[in-house]
């Protein structure tokens, strides 16, 4: 009997909290198809024409692609810079290894907005215009923190072994990374990859002020809200998120595929 | 005598190792740091800004009641949000590890931080149109007569925190259930063989066991909701204002940098307290 | 096998990377640049891309909300980083002080086109010199639902800070026009604003604050007008509505009869531009009777044109939502942005912040 009441009111609180997550996404995606100018209810009718709107809207797919390249490009860097400082720091005994594991982390426990700040203060002082790039700059400062804690927590001793073998048999430092140990740790380094990915995709304080004239899918966005109510905004945001959750099962699938065989 | 140089040598090739990212950190984070600490201590007059060292912008901080009420502000709002993340995310995270047949956990666990992939402006803007008096909450209430008049539940403190719960618990959940599915099942027999119920099991065992995980989350929680600046601003209604809005104002409006720095090293300040106060339960670990 | 896969895989991953990089930079690639800084009805394509084909051109365009904002992104700039600008008309002096504004050929400016009382010398010129010119017009006034409140109450300025409506109002979330419709509800005029009347003005402002249920940027005051989360919203006119018109005529405006704020804003040529005369071909283009038309619908927000001949290339029902023909009457009724000393500027800008913080 109590099983059945704590069983059902698991369910209960399932169902709500489900429910909870998804409202919000339930009614972006339902109001991208408004027929009309509004996206608050009552909803009038099924229409495409958001989405159409979107694909029309230059402005918007420049920033799709903004978006990629810096998301993609400053993930690429912290991972990369990240795997570097792991293997130094896990593989060798340096001086001050603490100081330096906690000046790598030390990012993490900033806010954005202050990030944002310090670096466009310093660029305003040294006169060096914004653009991409310096969001970029700003990107890797937040995920390379990220980057190095994934990897540096998977690299276990039980890895040495294997390394030293390697080297053993003649390779040198960046072979042994290269081919030995970047392989057997792929599914960290991935997972540091992709997580960077999506918080370089969604990140906005750092993009609005560290950007000029390009500027990312979040930032153009924001602008697109401050002119005016209109459902265009939902159908990107449903567009987002539909391809997102596509990328990521595709992901999972793989991946998950991958784990049951080994 | 060849070992030392080898050493040296092996040294010399870790240091090349770890100098980018070390560099990288420096460069882009420490100093823009210490740049801002002392902007913070110069002030703006007129148009430009005096480089004379002083604590005008903290004293201001500390006479100006608005500029003040914006940190106590954005301290009820994140002690709120964080609290209310881990009440409801421990359920959560506690019935997909608990409850849900293992083949399904990962697919219950993905489905749980779903929405984390919408744009996070977007998420926002989309809980105001949800949370107004026109608005499907509202409209769903008043239909199967549970209210006569929709609820104040837009612009205003309640609409942040929702905003705010709504992304932390998904962030929440999967630092909770990451931690409990690591603990061993050994310890619940061994519990129950010495004649603790459930809820004495979880009380005194798996509640402590799973803490790390807690208060790492509710860390991470507390610093990325304080310093956000977009949630307060769409949800809000500027009924109030939490101490990131009042950052933006003073570049925005007033392009009074010093003032801003002030207060992003207050903001700054505040996060190190609470992370000192968490400090013994947050670690990086290698396996 | 799996290995070589993710080879390939990384590697038109990659490939893919690089020439999404070489589009962009092709995209880039037009013959000239003019880089604008401007407010958010200037980034419609529609207005824009007329230009950019008819002159093999790419424009830049940064907008920004409020002087201070444009004020703080100009100082963060080098010299030459700007070609154009767009400003609330009565700060133009602002920014001539600053030495940045060109002066610009006044021949070559359709002045004599120009609504007389959007002509506005005393901003956009100085010693004689015309450094700007202004473009588009509106009011910051009351906008209702005039299905849920009482026509006749909007037409006195009071109902503002009255209790009548409690909870159902929204305030626009800029602190100078706000302030000037505060002070032409006391019965002064906003030219005239000083210290003195600060005091006078937190009063009221507190009460508005009391009675009123958000403060609000463009898109939240749309937002809770057209959802029935307020019904009044203090600051919006015909630029918050006149876009909506289809959707919920329901939404009127009205210039209540202590009159209204009127705002204004300018475009100018900057001094260090690279492009002088392409930068001059903008402005001119901006102010023909086709870019008005276009900046007056423009995607971001509707206003009045300042150039008459516009007129010529709206539709009725555009003129209708602009209300062209009431212009005479809301002209005389309404005045302009209070111009405040850098001090008195601060002192409103924390009068502002305290209220939202009450």
């Amino acid at each position: 009997m109590r099983d059945i009441i704590s069983k059902s009111f698991g369910w209960a609180y399932l169902i709500f909290i489900y429910g909870f997550i998804f409202l919000p996404v339930a009614v972006l995606v339902l109001f991208s198809f408004q027929d009309g100018r509004l996206p608050v209810p009552p909803f009038n009718g099924f229409s495409t024409q958001w989405y159409e709107a979107v694909f029309a809207d230059r402005k918007l797919m420049a920033a799709l692609g903004n978006s990629f390249l810096v998301a993609t490009g400053s993930s690429i860097l912290a991972c990369l810079l990240g795997f570097l400082a792991a293997y130094a720091l896990a593989r060798y005994k340096l001086p001050g290894s603490a100081l330096q594991r906690g000046l790598l982390i030390a990012p993490m426990t900033v806010s954005y907005l202050i990030i944002a700040l310090g670096l466009l203060a310093v660029l305003n002082a040294m006169k060096i215009p914004l653009s991409l790039w310096t969001v970029g700059i700003g990107h890797v400062v937040i995920n390379l923190p990220l980057c190095f804690a994934i990897i540096y927590a998977s690299m276990g001793d039980h890895h040495i072994n294997i390394e030293r073998a390697a080297r053993d048999l003649g390779a040198n430092d960046l072979k042994v990374m290269a081919l030995v140990t970047a392989p057997m740790l792929m599914p960290s380094i991935l997972a540091a990859f992709f997580l960077s990915v999506t918080f370089s995709w969604d990140e906005f304080i750092i993009a609005f002020l560290l950007s000029r004239f390009d500027v990312t899918l979040p930032v153009e966005i924001w602008s697109m809200l401050r002119s005016g109510l209109n459902p265009k905004t939902n159908a990107i945001g449903s567009l987002v998120f539909l391809v997102s959750v596509a990328v990521l099962l595709v992901l999972e699938l793989a991946l998950f595929g991958r784990n049951r065989k080994t | 005598m060849t070992t030392t140089t080898l050493e040296d040598r092996e040294r010399r090739k870790a240091w090349g190792f770890v100098a980018p990212a070390l560099l990288w950190t420096l460069a882009f984070f420490v100093v823009p740091f210490v740049y801002m600490a002392a902007l913070s201590l110069w002030s703006r007059q007129g148009r430009d800004i005096v480089h004379v060292w002083n604590l005008d912008n903290y004293l201001r901080f500390f006479s100006e009641s608005a500029l003040l009420r914006g940190l106590t502000n954005s301290l009820e709002i994140t002690i709120t949000v964080t609290i209310l993340s881990v009440l409801l995310a421990y359920p959560l995270a506690w019935i997909i590890a608990e409850r849900v047949p293992k083949r399904l956990q990962r697919m219950a666990l993905i489905l749980a931080i779903l929405p984390f992939w919408t744009s996070y402006v977007v998420r926002s803007y989309s809980w105001l149109l949800v949370l107004s008096k026109g608005g499907v909450i509202n409209q769903a209430l008043m239909g199967i007569g549970l209210i006569a008049e929709p609820l104040e539940i837009a612009s205003n403190r309640t609409a942040t925190v929702i905003g705010f719960v709504h992304f932390f618990v998904m962030l929440l959940t999967l630092t909770i259930y990451s931690n409990l599915i690591q603990l061993s099942p050994n310890y619940r027999r061994a519990a129950a063989d010495l004649g603790a119920n459930a809820f004495q099991t979880f009380w005194h065992v798996i509640l402590p066991l799973t803490l790390p995980g807690i208060m790492t989350g509710a860390f991470l929680t507390f610093v990325l909701c304080i310093g956000d600046y977009i949630t307060p601003q769409i949800l809000g209604g500027n009924n109030e204002l939490v101490l990131p809005q009042i950052i933006m104002l003073q570049i925005g409006r007033r392009a009074d940098f010093p003032m801003a720095a002030a207060l992003s090293i207050i903001l700054m300040l505040t996060v190190t307290a609470a992370y000192v106060l968490c400090a013994r339960w947050l670690r990086i670990e290698r396996a | 096998m799996t290995r070589s896969f993710e080879g390939a895989a990384a590697r038109r991953f990659f490939m893919s990377t690089i020439a999404l990089g070489a589009l962009a930079a092709g995209q880039a690639n037009a013959t000239e640049e003019l880089n604008a800084l401007v407010w958010c009805d200037h980034t419609d394509p529609a207005l824009i891309e007329p230009f950019e084909t008819a002159n093999d051109v790419k424009v830049n365009l940064k907008e920004y909300e409020g002087t201070g904002a444009g004020i703080s992104i100009l100082e963060q700039s080098q010299p030459g980083d700007w070609d154009v600008m767009v400003i609330d008309a009565v700060d133009v002096h602002r920014v001539i002080d600053m030495g940045v504004l060109g002066e610009m050929p006044a021949n070559a400016l359709p002045s004599a086109d120009l609504f007389p009382e959007l002509v506005m010398n005393d901003n956009n010129t100085k010693d004689g010199k015309t450094y700007a010119i202004t473009e588009k017009f509106g009011y910051n006034t009351i906008s209702y639902d005039k299905t849920k409140v009482d026509p006749k109450d909007m037409e006195d300025l009071s109902v503002i800070w009255s209790d009548k409506y409690k909870g159902r109002i929204a305030l626009y979330d800029y602190y100078l026009p706000m302030i000037g419709l505060v002070q032409l509800g006391l019965g002064k005029k906003t030219a005239d604003l000083s210290d003195a009347d600060m005091p006078a003005i937190e009063e009221k402002l507190a009460a508005m604050k009391a009675a009123s249920k958000q403060v609000s940027d463009v898109v939240s005051s749309q937002t809770a007008l057209a959802t029935g989360e307020v019904d009044i919203l203090v600051g919006g006119g015909e630029w918050i509505t006149a876009s909506l018109a289809k959707d919920k005529p329901n939404l009127d405006w009205t210039v209540p009869k202590q009159g209204a704020v009127r705002w204004a804003q300018s475009i100018a040529v900057m001094k260090d531009s690279k492009n002088p005369d392409l930068a001059l071909k903008f402005v001119q283009y901006i102010l023909s009777p086709e870019g008005q038309a276009r900046l007056a619908t423009s995607s971001c927000y509707w206003g009045m044109p300042t150039n008459q001949k516009a007129g010529e290339h709206l539709d009725g029902e555009q003129k209708k939502a602009l209300r062209w023909d009431d212009q005479a009457g809301y002209l005389k009724n309404t005045q302009l942005y209070p111009i405040p000393s850098a001090e008195l500027d601060k002192k409103m800008q924390d009068a502002w912040t305290n209220m939202m913080q009450q």
